[in-house]
């Protein structure tokens, strides 16, 4: 597939080093190369340690009441400033951390999963399962994922994570569902899908052995979307209070500043520093999936080397038909 | 002493509208059989039906009607069966830069078919692998299996599929138009290394449109036009006296010339004889040799001279005396 191709040029196979690492599938390091995509590792990684090591830089319980210190603004002694109850809200933002990337990674893993297979074995199979997987693919399709969270929100009694990353990777597959269906399908009347079937290999292998190896970029590409679209959906969703009040989460403190009017009063911070952190991952996201789409697209490539690497961040991304 | 033979092989495949199903008849009745040590060539232009002929003994599609026989015994629809038998017969595609898998390696691609059929064990793979690579003229192995088949050229990744089809051992290997996407320099070098095969007692079917190649490789020759056979004997005896009018002008359009035989005047007339065929010999709108008879009835294929057989009224007559068996009921 082209997306190998560069690893070529980039690394002459010629000392032992580079044979190596010719061996590992190419492409995460050519996300590495990539500039987008590295500022997004680089963001997103931030990220993920920020959220790993949140138990230690916080306070210990930040929903903590202290009225004598509430609505302070950024300090020392609070980095990101209190809330109108006096809670710290720099241990907020670094403890939601938790929540958004634990969620945004399980609802892309289970939608991805549901998309890759279904998809796959839909193009492969034909007929009948086709059939049967396009309508099912359809019915989810127009099923509008916001209006859906209002209500299942509204009506369950547990607005646990675990509801909110089913019901958003229950939404948000069909569309993955459909583009892996199309790229597999135009893979599985390929010759090496044949060879394979003459060399005697199982349906199974073939689907999960030949073909998906090489969708393996539109699959991290569907993994990133669904990630942080559900991130973002269910930031929305706290903000319009529809999430579980007992919990820290970015779209629970930017919940609060609007219900406590913070920004009446002035208070800039218990806005600013929760959104920053959604844009901070979003953005991330967003350029590790530019990064991937330019990887496994050569002609892309080619258009950041004409334009520059900064106007093509500003220009919408082209996607490959 | 065939090793596979096929019996009253045909595919029709559907075509055209909703409202009137046309039948494409792919593959006609077609009869013949693989002996071991021997090079078999079937011949035809684009659309006669030979690559399905291929396919279907590959079993990737089901015939219509026909079978094929290995080993004097029609081959079980169970897994286990398709097993064996794809552990016997294998296929070689035309496109060496399409039968790879791009996202795999060399060593994977001749590693697979060890490992389902259980002809290796673990630990053997790695030293078979290199052995087969060997065996096809990619040296050193060892750096030719860890390379991706983009790492490669045109004709090293056509021997990496022919190594790919050996790995089996098997007894008999279909080789569908194996060097018409490969350089001219480097086809000779795949002819040769079939040649080198063949004499290890496989019985090769070899695919083509090019009779050049046909004659230098193959002991025997089928002459494929739309869907029939046409005519088959030996090679060399064919190629020098060709029965057919078919046969005949594929031979003209080679473009070095042989044999001296006076350029044959072509009628206009569609290729695509193969679409719901009326009754009568389908080459009729383009032969010069037509008379009333071609219009009405299919000819049989007739042994006009011994080991020679062509499908025409006119230079290789029915016996009048003898039923004739090959000959298809009206379409």
């Amino acid at each position: 597939m082209s997306q190998l191709q560069p690893t070529i040029e980039l690394a002459p196979a010629t000392t032992p080093a580079a044979r190596t690492r010719l061996r590992i599938p190419g492409w995460p390091a050519l996300l590495l190369r990539n500039p987008k995509s590295r500022a997004g590792i680089v963001l997103v990684g931030f990220m993920v340690i920020v959220a790993l090591i949140a138990p230690l830089i916080s306070v210990s319980n930040p929903t903590d009441f202290n009225l004598l210190a509430a609505r302070q603004a950024p300090s020392w002694h609070h980095l990101f400033g209190t809330t109108d109850q006096g809670s710290d809200i720099f241990s907020q933002v670094v403890l939601g951390a938790r929540r958004s990337l634990v969620l945004g990674a399980l609802a892309g893993l289970l939608a991805t999963v549901l998309a890759t297979t279904l998809g796959v074995l839909a193009a492969y199979s034909g007929g009948v399962v086709d059939e049967a997987v396009n309508f099912l693919t359809n019915v989810f399709l127009v099923i509008p994922t916001i209006p859906l969270l209002v209500v299942i929100s509204a009506y369950l009694k547990s607005r646990s994570m675990g509801t909110m990353i089913v019901v958003l990777a229950l939404t948000l597959w069909a569309f993955e569902a459909r583009i892996l269906r199309g790229q597999a399908l135009s893979l599985k009347n390929r010759d090496f899908v044949l060879a394979a079937k003459v060399a005697g290999e199982s349906t199974w292998r073939i689907v999960f052995g030949e073909i998906m190896p090489n969708m393996i970029s539109r699959i991290a590409a569907a993994f990133v979307l669904v990630f942080y679209v559900s991130l973002l959906v269910d930031a929305g969703l706290e903000f319009l209070g529809l999430g579980d009040t007992t919990h820290v989460s970015w779209g629970m403190t930017l919940y609060w500043a609007q219900t406590n009017s913070a920004v009446l009063q002035g208070e800039w911070w218990p806005f600013l520093f929760p959104g920053l952190a959604l844009v901070i991952t979003v953005l991330g996201l967003t350029l590790i999936l530019a990064g991937i789409d330019e990887v496994s697209n050569p002609r892309l490539r080619d258009e950041v080397r004409r334009r520059g690497f900064l106007r093509s961040l500003v220009l919408p991304v082209r996607r490959a038909a | 002493m065939s090793v596979l033979e096929v019996r009253g092989l045909s595919k029709e495949f559907g075509a055209g509208g909703v409202l009137h199903r046309a039948r494409l008849h792919a593959v006609d009745d077609v009869s013949f059989s693989l002996r071991p040590g021997r090079i078999t060539a079937l011949a035809g232009e684009s659309g006669s039906g030979k690559s399905t002929v291929a396919r279907l003994i590959a079993r990737l599609y089901d015939p219509t009607a026909g079978k094929v026989l290995f080993g004097g015994h029609v081959v079980g629809r169970r897994r286990r069966d398709a097993l064996r038998y794809r552990s016997q017969v294998q296929l070689i595609f035309q496109d060496p830069f399409g039968s790879l898998n791009p996202a795999k390696t060399v060593r994977h691609h001749l590693a697979r078919p060890l490992r389902i059929h259980g002809l290796a064990s673990r630990r053997d793979v790695r030293a078979r692998v290199e052995e087969l690579l060997e065996t096809v003229g990619l040296v050193p192995p060892a750096a030719i299996a860890d390379k991706y088949p983009h790492e490669l050229s045109g004709g090293q990744r056509q021997r990496v599929a022919i190594a790919r089809a050996l790995a089996v051992e098997p007894r008999v290997v279909v080789a569908d138009e194996p060097i018409s996407m490969l350089d001219v320099s480097i086809r000779v070098g795949i002819l040769n290394l079939m040649r080198d095969l063949k004499e290890r007692g496989i019985a090769f079917l070899y695919v083509t449109h090019d009779l050049a190649s046909a004659r230098y490789v193959a002991d025997d020759i089928l002459v494929m036009y739309a869907g029939q056979v046409v005519e088959q004997g030996p090679v060399d005896q064919v190629l020098a006296g060709p029965l057919h009018p078919y046969t005949r002008l594929l031979i003209e359009s080679v473009p070095d010339g042989h044999g001296g035989l006076a350029p044959i005047e072509l009628r206009r007339g569609a290729a695509a004889a193969a679409v719901d065929p009326a009754p009568g010999c389908r080459f009729v709108d383009r032969c010069p040799l037509a008379i009333g008879v071609c219009r009405e009835r299919t000819p049989a294929l007739v042994e006009a001279r011994p080991g020679q057989a062509a499908r025409c009224h006119v230079t290789a007559p029915a016996p009048t005396n003898r039923e004739d068996i090959h000959a298809q009921p009206a379409a």
